[in-house]
């Protein structure tokens, strides 16, 4: 809302700066967007929430200031309405008294349409208005002014002689001084005359109807139309305007005929009309609750005693009747453009507010002990991101919205995903159903810019269906990519083992030992490296090398190895709880054992040779070297693994070692077809 | 004799200590002294004129000087051996290090960890809640009706439906009804998380972002309270020279409400600085919406309002870590550059 300084200094001393108003402004709940420099004037754009409809009208905000400042409210003076005379040659009805509470209407004769005067036409470019004619700008000066939107009709172009306040029928069209046809629906409330709508009620007038230049006679209307009505209708036809937001956050019943009068005597004073009574019809207004304050509450809520006398002061200084005051409470009648007052609450916050939120003091609360701080999966969330960036992983976060078609270039069934149904551009209609096509969209966007190794990983939820229901779970994705150099070392392409290494510090970074990877297929990965991970017999996950066309459709040129993980199956298997084992008393001792095995032997089938050779005295194995090369005959593979032995309540001798190493070797020998190197 | 060992003694050993820094006198002194024909050789050959009764006392007073002489330039040689030999061995140390680089964690999940470290040590307790939501949370239980211009300032994300109306939370607010339905006061936790808005994308609007919420419900939580508590919280975020102001507000679920600013970070809300492109001269910064809890949320948990008050706060975390870190634009959270990761 456009606040002009100028324009506001009619209904309040201003002694202050517009800039100095703006403050004032601000510490009681109206925030200054911007001030604009208009001529000698200052504009304040202020930010009115929806709790405060009265201050979307210069007296509604002169009324704030005044009650705040301690100043005095200067009213525009009006010449009240004559008794209503509905035996005038109009006849008003309505015929949807749910919809529309009151509504008045006067008829004004013998108009001159022209241009507004200078002053009027100030006020109306203040509001960033063009001026139209001296009728249409003074109901707009007065919808600004008094908050209360007015309309104005062509009396002569009502046909039948009725105004009828109705529902629209199902496919009946208006014209609307947008000059665009639109379709009603029946559930949309309309003003009609005897044959034809004349008005989308509270929203736009009608075409037919418009006020112009040949307007000899004028119906004004000053009405209360429900807000949930206007607020739908104007939705469902995408139409909204300054009347209708004021509708839809609910006008003062109270202050429908207090602005016709006012904008009937601008009208008979600028354009010279001549004004009938007034046709006020509808419902009498409801008595209101009074509402009740205990100043014990007020000080229990805020932590704070504000002398009762004060609090009083602040009430009734807003507008507040005091119906009745005891030492411990008082009961007020809220006025009819405070709306939102309804409750204790409401009260205890008018006290705050204009009391000072700063002139509260600051506590500590006593807050109870609780058994947890911070959630068990949340710590493994956090060991998780530890491991990662312990390793040189970086953490991502990308979008959970993506288009169908970047899902579907990362081989996942796009049409699965779960839609979303108003999304701003197709970058936003579905969810991810999987962390890899946002993974490689950062793999892309880093290698692009010439970044040569790439360890990244994201947690974050992927979503599904699943039924009725939409399923939401908490995922691991990570990924490396790129060739590691340096001058101690030399370089390195980063591979498959790279990742693996990391999956397997982080699992077991949580307490988790058995975890194994066997291998798989997913369309997402090439045939060749490709596991899944898993725990106790349960896949939790997959690994390996991103598949080529994948990566063809994504522009990336180098191996990528990716892992993605759902968190959530990890959980049960996370063990926090550690129990110190003794250190062993006696030495071990290591040996190497060194074979040349067939090629495509999987390393788990000699591990598991070694363990059940080597029986209890093994302690651990490792391997430590593979190689194959000019040596070592074609479809070999030489091995060298380091086998840790011992006792735990003796020293091994020579002779044991000798003996179970053996015994290892030749189960290598016999049950594999290995050869000693 | 028995005179000349002991001047023999007392001029090796000042000897000794002359040339004690040279490798080269110190050999010399030894071949003088000690060597075949040296010194002390030659104060031994003459032990044979000395007369029997006094040879025990002599040979034993010439060992002592033998052996001592002996230490002395032993341990000035070993002094001297431990200095490294030369320069020519010496290794480049300006070489850098064998590479073993951190991983840095998102700059979003740093500036959520601060958060949470900060209330979890005011009492509270971390929390999460899920992403998709119904109406009902998101709205009807927040005080917001369905069809109400306060329901203006949630833009929302629906999905496409499944037999049930769901959307992509708008806020993390909706925790708190879930929080509330299933556990008794008194309580504090905070939720963080991500949350969607269909906001056109710009360098200070994203259509998704993340948040923190605040629950803090007892018997005796006051206004007080809550700004005790986000005090401690702007400090420790800020610096300790930081203040913080509360604007009166409207939100639907509390009640007081109160928008938070603190002093400019940059400028320190010095008054008059209205180059400061920060707070645009201001001085002041937006950082949170909060508020007690309105009666009618604890009445749609099932809470009596008589009995139970409680206070509540939402920030943005990228407004938050924008502001820390000095980002200027929002897009680059979710564009996962490492030369921007790495900086955090």
């Amino acid at each position: 809302m456009r606040i002009s300084y100028n324009w506001l200094k009619e209904y309040v001393d201003l002694k202050e700066s517009a800039e100095a108003l703006s403050e004032t402004l601000m510490s009681a709940g109206l925030p200054t967007e911007s001030i604009e420099n208009i001529g000698a004037d200052k504009v304040l754009e202020v930010e009115v929430t929806a709790n405060r409809p009265d201050w979307l009208s210069y007296i509604g905000v002169a009324r704030e200031v005044a009650a705040i400042t301690g100043r005095k409210l200067k009213m525009p003076p009006v010449k009240k309405s004559e008794a209503r005379s509905q035996r005038s040659e109009i006849k008003v009805k309505i015929e949807d008294k749910a919809l529309c509470q009151k509504y008045t209407a006067r008829i004004i004769r013998n108009v001159k349409v022209g241009d507004s005067p200078a002053w009027l036409k100030t006020r109306i470019e203040a509001m960033g208005l063009r001026p139209v004619n001296n009728i249409v700008d003074i109901t707009n000066f007065c919808l600004f002014e008094t908050g209360e939107p007015m309309h104005a009709f062509d009396l002569d172009k009502i046909s039948g002689g009725e105004v009828l306040i109705r529902k629209a029928k199902k496919g009946e069209k208006i014209t609307a001084i947008d000059g665009v046809e639109r379709t009603l629906e029946d559930s949309m409330l309309i003003i009609a005359d005897s044959s034809k709508p004349i008005a989308i009620a509270g929203i736009m007038g009608g075409f037919s109807t418009e006020v112009n230049l040949s307007t000899k006679n004028i119906l004004l209307e000053a009405a209360y139309f429900e807000p949930i009505s206007i607020r739908r209708t104007s939705r469902k036809l995408a139409l909204s305007s300054d009347s209708s937001y004021r509708f839809e956050r609910r006008v003062d019943i109270s202050n429908v005929s207090y602005s016709s009068d006012r904008a009937t005597g601008l009208i008979c004073q600028i354009a010279s009309g001549e004004a009938s009574g007034l046709i006020d019809i509808g419902q009498k207004e409801a008595k209101k609750k009074p509402v009740v304050l205990r100043y014990s509450k007020l000080d229990s809520v805020l932590g704070h005693k504000i002398p009762s006398v004060k609090a009083k002061k602040i009430l009734t200084d807003l507008g507040l009747k005091l119906k009745a005051s005891s030492k411990d409470k008082i009961s007020l009648e809220t006025p009819g453009f405070r709306h939102d007052l309804k409750e204790e609450i409401d009260l205890i916050e008018e006290v705050a507010r204009v009391y000072g939120y700063s002139k509260i003091p600051s506590t500590i609360p006593l807050i109870v002990a609780q058994e947890e701080r911070i959630s068990s999966d949340m710590a493994v969330l956090k060991k998780i991101r530890a491991a990662f960036t312990g390793l040189g992983f970086d953490e991502i976060i990308t979008y959970s919205l993506l288009s169908k078609k970047f899902i579907g270039s990362a081989a996942l069934p796009a049409e699965e995903t779960v839609s979303v149904a108003n999304p701003l551009s197709i970058e936003q209609e579905a969810m991810r159903p999987s962390l890899m096509p946002g993974m490689l969209g950062a793999v892309l966007w880093n290698i692009n810019r010439r970044s040569r190794d790439l360890k990244l990983f994201e947690i974050g939820h992927v979503y599904g269906k699943s039924g009725s229901d939409f399923t939401e779970r908490q995922y691991l994705g990570a990924c490396v990519t790129g060739e590691e150099s340096n001058w101690a070392g030399g370089s390195r392409n980063l591979s498959f083992f790279d990742l693996k290494g990391a999956v397997e510090a982080f699992i077991s970074s949580l307490g988790i030992k058995d975890v194994s990877f066997a291998n798989a297929a997913d369309r997402r990965f090439s045939d060749a490296s490709c596991a899944s991970i898993e725990l106790a017999g349960e896949a939790i996950g997959v690994i390996g090398e991103v598949d080529a066309n994948i990566l063809k459709n994504f522009d990336i040129k180098s191996p990528v190895y990716a892992c993605e993980i759902c968190l959530d199956k990890i959980g049960p298997y996370v063990s926090t709880k550690k129990k110190f084992e003794t250190l062993p008393k006696y030495p071990s001792v290591s040996r190497d054992i060194s074979i040349v095995a067939d090629k495509d032997t999987p390393n788990r089938n000699i591990m598991a040779v070694i363990r059940a050779s080597a029986g209890t005295v093994l302690k651990e194995v490792n391997l430590v070297d593979k190689y194959s090369g000019k040596q070592i005959p074609d479809g070999k593979i030489s091995l060298t693994y380091r086998i840790e032995y011992q006792n735990p309540s003796k020293t091994l001798e020579e002779k044991e070692v000798l003996e179970v190493h053996t015994k290892v070797l030749s189960a290598l020998l016999s049950e594999l077809g290995a050869k000693l190197r | 004799m028995k005179d000349k060992i002991r001047q023999t003694e007392a001029k090796a050993l000042s000897d000794i200590k002359a040339v004690a820094g040279q490798r080269e006198g110190l050999e010399s002194l030894r071949i003088k002294l000690l060597g075949r024909k040296g010194e002390i050789s030659e104060l031994f050959k003459g032990l044979s004129a000395v007369a029997p009764e006094d040879k025990a006392e002599v040979g034993k007073l010439l060992n002592e000087l033998k052996n001592s002489v002996t230490i002395t330039i032993e341990e000035a040689l070993g002094a001297l051996s431990t200095k490294p030999s030369g320069a020519k061995n010496r290794i480049d140390v300006t070489l850098p290090g064998t590479p073993s680089r951190l991983g840095s964690s998102h700059p979003i999940t740093q500036t959520i960890d601060r958060i949470s470290e900060i209330f979890i040590g005011l009492g509270f307790r971390v929390v999460e809640g899920p992403e998709i939501e119904t109406e009902r949370y998101n709205f009807e239980a927040l005080n917001i009706p369905l069809e109400h211009p306060s329901r203006d300032a949630f833009d929302t994300f629906y999905l496409e439906s499944l037999g049930g109306k769901h959307l992509l939370r708008s806020h993390t607010s909706p925790v708190q009804a879930r929080f509330m339905e299933k556990n008794k006061p008194p309580f504090s936790i905070i939720v963080p998380g991500k949350v969607y808005r269909p906001d056109a994308t710009d360098a200070s609007h994203s259509f998704m972002f993340h948040q923190v919420e605040g629950l803090c419900v007892g018997k005796d939580i006051h206004f007080s309270d809550l700004k005790g508590c986000l005090e401690t919280f702007a400090k420790e975020m800020f610096g300790s020279s930081t203040r913080m102001r509360l604007r009166p507000s409207f939100f639907p679920f509390t009640e007081p409400s109160a928008e938070v600013d603190i002093s400019c970070i940059i400028c320190g809300g010095a008054s008059g600085e209205k180059r400061c492109s920060v707070c645009g001269g201001k001085g002041w910064l937006e950082i949170l919406g909060a508020g007690m809890v309105n009666p009618k949320v604890f009445e749609k948990v099932g809470y009596d309002p008589q009995k139970i008050t409680g206070f509540a706060f939402g920030m943005g975390v990228e407004r938050i870590a924008m502001l820390k870190y000095g980002i200027n634009d929002i897009r680059m959270f979710y564009e996962n550059d490492e030369r921007f990761l790495r900086q955090f």
